[in-house]
């Protein structure tokens, strides 16, 4: 199904010689640039990860030992553990972000209903309130539900899945409201007068044209939860519950014993799925799918 | 695909469901169950007792509280939380009743826990004695005392054999050997962190020119009169600019750095707790550990820190938590924690019977030393002092200007 | 494509049914009953909620619960509210996660809450009591028996070989008819001996049990702490409940003031600790009427909007020109650049935070001791570095975010408008700013404005990486010129060593205003483009 025009509307002939440098080949040396950007910090980290008992930034001198070890302890220690329940609460509140967030970004972009403008906004301007310090209510409030829902409190995986649910609507239904917008009202029309209800329209047609976008959110609700760790360690009181990011957090925060080394294999470890992740999800972005939706 | 997206929800809400109806019979077997009267008949108490200790601790008190339920019948909880948080989480979880029975944690905490109203009181009483004096007034307040000590700890001087052998008496001395020793970058390493700085680094060098922290009473306790303005703190500020400009002391060289120097042999000397000596050990390094040398011509003195447990005063546990406070103070307990953890135990008895020449120079080390204040004051103390030595070690404040301002700040806040 | 019509629904079948909106009341449809499996569940576990609520005197859960469940039941069996049935699930989540904390923020806003002010009266009272009894010094520990006599807990020691027995009303009087083994009593007539399990049963009675040693209050009392050992105490303050005051053996009277939580005398000293109280507007006006604050707070108020506007303009310029330049099939491996450029992405912010503040150490970090060959750079040391820093590292941190959306909105542009542009001969780069650019600003916009109130409350990144500093010298609060305005409160309610949670939620509150009404311009603005688009 591969198209033969590109995104940029020229065609895919061979360039050659000065033409290739001028329109692509700079690119490659562009990208290698940003890597190195990229790539420079995280170069401590797995120097660090490679060398046992070492510091993390204590030396310049870079990977002058090479071991195994670290990774192999991680096995020891309670990281299988969290990266399994890290996993399971990413994914929920991935998956629980993109059905909310869509579903609230198709009221919006569907439905004409009162305060419709203003509760865009305000979904929006919600989400900037400054929960770092709300701690002490968010703790109340798990008590609080812990005490009426057994399932629901203090070391609960749900609860903080539950609690990052919290946040889907806002920037996400903001992003996905966008790109529902850029879907021809014709195309509901059309199904609507085949007989399609407001549901069938919405999980049959719109969710199928707007994949990338899911794909997007959904990528960027997962790494959100996987790296979050301020609100978790509220709710997650005992290292069998944590996830990944308190996990690390905890190892980091050790003022004077820092497992460095096996923080930092950790880390790197903990890196895979994202990037797995998103070489995945890939296709979905930036598929095309849109276009080729559309023109059905 | 059918499905309205309603249907994610109640996959979630079946899984709740289910979930709700396994645990919420197991949801009363809360640790403040009191047991039930038909084992009257045995001796041994029953229940369960939460601790709080920091990742340091976890394995050295699950065992511990393997022997206490061998001897009690109680079982203790341990439960682990960041050393960066367990104060404060303690300081917010008590009071909703969803707090631990006791806590471990350095006795700064001792202040914080009081004003807090979080600490219970504890009665030694006849035992008291038996621990080091320091250790009992680190972890008390106006004569009340809060918790039950079990080690000591403090900074001393590491020497790195391989690159000196002898050490001189002054600290001036001491780094003209140091630059001179082979393959040092550098005469000494302190570690200095950042921006909030470190006075807990500095301190027994701050001490050796008889600018102590607090004023102390006539029982030895610390008021909360500053001591360590006028002529001895000033001296001691130009004395740090000195060794800024002499590039013995940097605001660059943080924990890691200074770690990493003294391990990579580039530095014959480092500035330390027992905290790090496991890893030069664990490098092969043949290491002294010795009092420090005094700056300022009186002796050195640093801060004695003490570990200790805390009961909660909200604790509904009180008299199986006062057990095992009891037992914390045993010979025995004294012994194991010292076994497992290398610090000198608070208990007099447990101390004098060890045999390790690192533990004794530290031991050496704190001989002057003085206890981490408790009292309440001491935290804004932290905030200004520190900010203040790195303004002198960056050169961005006048010593004795930036000194003065800094006692008027922490003064204004008192 | 990877999803192939296997799985596509009849969407567009052929029917002769005339158009509905909704399937809530078409028993036709197997939607319908998937609903109705659906709604029972919610019920069952609402109405489940609701009863443990009851059992628990929740009553505001209680009423929450039984309002959201009636407003579920309302949406999804009404033909009306269409929009409702798509917002619920999300809102829900909304008020219960983001709304019910505000409002509990803004409550504790009002209040003392913090350091010395952490429980109600009653815990503090308590407390007070517990920690002024004292061993009177010089009395010996006593083997202590614990009984019951008549239902009430009474102690038992052997003070000089002769058995004597107290209660709560009775002094400790000679009981010559006890038996007494190895210095301990072991029998009382007309009372029981509590074996261990029994005293742990009624530990607070046992534990919280003073007996006079004598019909003089003034000699003390008999106590224990762990059922085994008794001691003589006595009280350095006695609280007197009608007057609400504690009076030391000096004669100084501590009286409970309602409006600080405190135990106060009349020279200003209190005692500790004290409770938590409503202050009104006092954590509010704190901010404006402290001196300390006035100097630098219009400089972090400039730095703060400064680092958040910059922070977004620069992540979004490089994640936008990365999105756009390697929207380009002709860029071979441009899946695996696309996968690397997101690495910053993927790992722990806080590390990366740590690691960067190693990178600029002044002395012996990697960038001036070997990219700049041994310069002596002050990248946070110094003012204006340490902002250029904070920006550098933000940029880092924060690009790939915007590289990802970005990528995701490029492909809601439709192919026709580009190639319509190519045919009217516009280069790329006038494509960019003619096209690509402002279509996309449309869908993005809101999301640069999160971003800003993102970046505006960017605490871990200032703390991780600078801690605020390089610190004004001699400030009267630990504030540094790269502290931007949460840091700063942060700063002020934490780090001066109390907490003061009171007063971080009354400014917490201030800042939301602050972002929320810039945010709202930001957003009128926004309407406006879209509008000319």
């Amino acid at each position: 199904m591969a198209r033969k025009t590109l995104a940029n509307g020229e065609n895919d002939t061979r360039l050659r010689g000065a033409r290739w440098w001028k329109e692509v080949g700079w690119k490659h040396v562009f990208a290698i640039l940003v890597i190195i950007y990229c790539l420079f910090p995280l170069l401590y980290v797995i120097s660090a990860s490679l060398n046992p008992g070492g510091t993390l930034t204590g030396s310049n001198d870079l990977f002058s030992t090479f071991s195994g070890a670290n990774y192999a302890n991680l096995l020891d220690t309670d990281y299988p553990t969290w990266a399994l329940n890290s996993f399971i609460v990413s994914s929920a509140t991935a998956v629980g972000t993109v059905v909310m967030a869509a579903a609230a970004a198709y009221a919006f972009s569907r439905f004409r209903f009162k305060g419709r403008r203003g509760g865009l906004t305000t979904l929006l301007i919600i989400q900037m309130f400054p929960q770092m310090l709300a701690f002490v209510a968010i703790f109340l409030l798990v008590l609080t539900l812990g005490e009426v829902f057994p399932f629901l409190g203090v070391g609960s995986n749900l609860q903080l899945i539950a609690i990052y649910l919290g946040g889907a609507l806002g920037s996400n239904t903001f992003l996905m409201y966008g790109f529902f917008n850029t879907v021809p009202d014709s195309i509901d029309e059309a199904a609507r007068i085949d007989g399609a209800t407001h549901a069938q329209i919405f999980w049959g047609i719109i969710m199928r044209l707007v994949t990338p976008i899911l794909a997007v959110v959904g990528l960027l609700s997962f790494v959100a939860s996987y790296g979050e760790f301020i609100l978790a360690r509220i709710v997650l009181s005992r290292p069998e519950n944590y996830t990944l990011a308190v996990g690390m957090y905890v190892w980091g925060t050790d003022e004077r014993n820092a497992p460095w080394s096996l923080f930092a294999a950790g880390a790197v470890v903990a890196a895979i799925p994202i990037i797995a992740l998103f070489l995945y999800l890939q296709k979905y972005i930036v598929g095309g799918l849109l276009a080729g939706g559309v023109k059905g | 695909m059918r499905k309205s997206f309603l249907a994610a929800a109640a996959v979630g809400l079946s899984l709740t469901l289910a979930a709700c109806g396994g645990s919420s019979s197991e949801s009363t077997s809360a640790t403040s169950e009191p047991m039930a009267s038909e084992s009257s008949s045995a001796p041994m108490a029953t229940g369960t007792l939460t601790i709080w200790v920091d990742e340091s601790r976890t394995e050295t008190f699950k065992s511990i509280g393997e022997t206490f339920m061998a001897e009690t019948g109680v079982s203790l909880d341990v439960v682990e939380k960041p050393s960066a948080d367990l104060k404060n989480d303690f300081i917010r979880d008590a009071p909703t009743g969803q707090g631990p029975d006791l806590i471990v944690t350095a006795n700064d905490a001792t202040g914080d826990l009081v004003a807090n109203g979080l600490a219970a009181p504890l009665e030694l009483g006849d035992k008291s004695d038996a621990f080091s004096e320091a250790a009992v007034r680190a972890v008390s307040l106006e004569g009340q005392v809060y918790g039950l000590p079990y080690a000591i700890e403090n900074i001393g001087l590491v020497r790195n054999n391989a690159m000196v052998q002898d050490t001189p008496e002054t600290f001036a001395e001491l780094v003209e050997q140091g630059r001179a020793a082979e393959g040092a970058e550098f005469p000494i390493v302190i570690q200095q962190g950042g921006d909030a700085g470190d006075p807990y680094h500095l301190y027994p060098l701050q001490t050796s020119f008889g600018a102590d922290v607090f004023a102390t009473d006539a029982n030895g306790d610390y008021t909360s009169e500053l001591a360590m303005g006028g002529p001895e703190g000033e001296a001691f500020a130009e004395w740090l600019k000195q060794m800024a400009d002499e590039d013995v002391l940097s605001t660059s060289i943080d924990a890691d750095k200074a770690k990493q120097a003294f391990l990579d042999g580039t530095a014959p000397y480092i500035v330390t707790g027992p905290w790090y000596v496991a890893d030069f050990l664990a490098a092969d390094m043949d290491i002294s550990v010795l009092p420090i040398p005094s700056a300022g011509g009186e002796p050195a003195a640093p801060f004695i820190g003490v570990q200790a447990v805390f009961m909660s005063s909200q604790s509904e546990n009180q008299l199986l938590a006062q057990q095992f406070i009891d037992f914390m103070g045993t010979k025995e307990t004294q012994d194991a924690l010292y076994e497992a953890q290398g610090r000198t135990p608070a208990l007099t008895e447990s101390a004098e019977a060890i045999d390790d020449p690192i533990v004794a120079g530290f031991g050496e080390a704190g001989a002057n030393g003085q206890s981490i204040p408790t009292i309440p004051e001491m935290a804004t103390v932290w905030t200004y002092w520190g900010g203040a030595e790195v303004s002198i070690l960056n050169g961005t404040a006048e010593p004795v200007e930036a000194w003065q301002t800094m006692i008027a700040n922490i003064e204004s806040n008192f | 494509m990877s999803t192939e019509p296997t799985t596509q629904p009849p969407r567009l079948e052929q029917t002769t049914q005339p158009p509905r909106l909704s399937h809530a009341r078409d028993i036709s449809r197997p939607g319908f009953y998937v609903k109705l499996v659906l709604m029972m569940l919610v019920n069952a576990f609402g109405v489940y909620g609701i009863m443990a609520s009851y059992g628990l005197e929740e009553w505001g859960v209680l009423a929450f619960l039984v309002v959201a469940l009636i407003v579920a039941d309302y949406v999804y069996f009404s033909k009306r509210a269409l929009a409702g049935k798509y917002l619920y699930p999300g809102l829900l989540f909304l008020v219960v996660f983001q709304i019910y904390v505000m409002v509990t923020t803004a409550v504790v806003s009002f209040t003392n809450y913090g350091d010395g002010h952490n429980d109600d009266k009653e815990a503090a009272v308590t407390q007070i009591q517990r920690t002024s009894d004292r061993r009177v010094d010089g009395t010996p520990t006593y083997p202590v028996t614990v009984l019951d006599r008549g239902g009430d807990v009474a102690f038992a020691i052997v003070d000089d070989g002769t058995p004597l027995v107290g209660d709560a009303d009775e002094p400790l009087t000679e009981v010559p008819d006890a038996t007494v083994t190895d210095g301990r009593v072991t029998e009382v007539p007309g009372a029981d001996v509590l074996d261990f399990a029994q005293i742990q049963e009624r530990q607070d009675e046992v534990l919280s049990l003073r007996v006079d040693v004598t019909d003089n209050p003034d000699d003390g009392w008999l106590r224990t702490d762990n059922a085994s050992t008794a001691y003589i105490a006595k009280s350095l303050l006695v609280y007197d409940e009608a007057a609400d005051t504690f009076t030391d053996p000096e004669g100084k009277v501590y009286l409970a003031d309602p409006d600080q939580g405190l135990f106060v005398a009349e020279d200003g000293s209190s005692l500790l600790p004290g409770w938590r109280v409503t202050v009104g507007f006092e954590n509010y006006t704190v901010m404006f009427t402290d001196s300390r604050l006035a100097g630098p707070f219009a400089s972090i108020l400039t730095w703060t909007f400064a680092f958040s506007i910059l922070s977004v303009l620069t992540t979004f310029a490089l994640g936008l020109f990365l999105a756009v330049v390697f929207n380009d099939a002709r860029v071979k491996g441009r899946r695996i650049y696309r996968a690397l450029f997101i690495l910053p992405y993927a790992f722990p912010g806080f590390l990366a935070a740590l690691v960067w503040r190693g990178l600029l150490n002044e002395d012996f970090g990697y960038i001036n001791e070997v990219l700049l060959g041994g310069a002596s750079i002050p990248w946070l040391a110094d003012g204006n570095l340490a902002k250029l820093s904070v920006l550098g590292v933000n940029l880092w941190l924060g690009f790939p975010y915007m590289f990802l959306v970005a990528t995701g909105a490029l492909q809601a542009i439709p192919d026709e408008l580009t190639e319509a542009a190519v045919m009217d001969g516009a280069g790329p780069v006038r494509r960019f700013w003619r096209i690509t650019l402002p279509l996309l600003l449309v869908a993005v916009a809101p999301l640069l404005i999160a971003s800003f109130a993102f970046n505006f409350n960017n605490f871990s990144l200032i703390y991780m990486l600078t801690g605020g500093g390089p610190n004004y010298p001699g400030a009267p609060l630990p504030i540094g010129e790269t502290d931007i305005l949460i840091s700063m409160i942060y700063a002020v309610a934490f780090e001066s060593g109390i907490r003061r949670y009171g007063l971080a939620s009354a400014m917490s509150i201030i800042i939301f205003v602050v972002v929320g009404l810039v945010s709202w311009l930001g957003f009128r603005q926004t309407r406006k483009l879209e509008e000319v688009m």
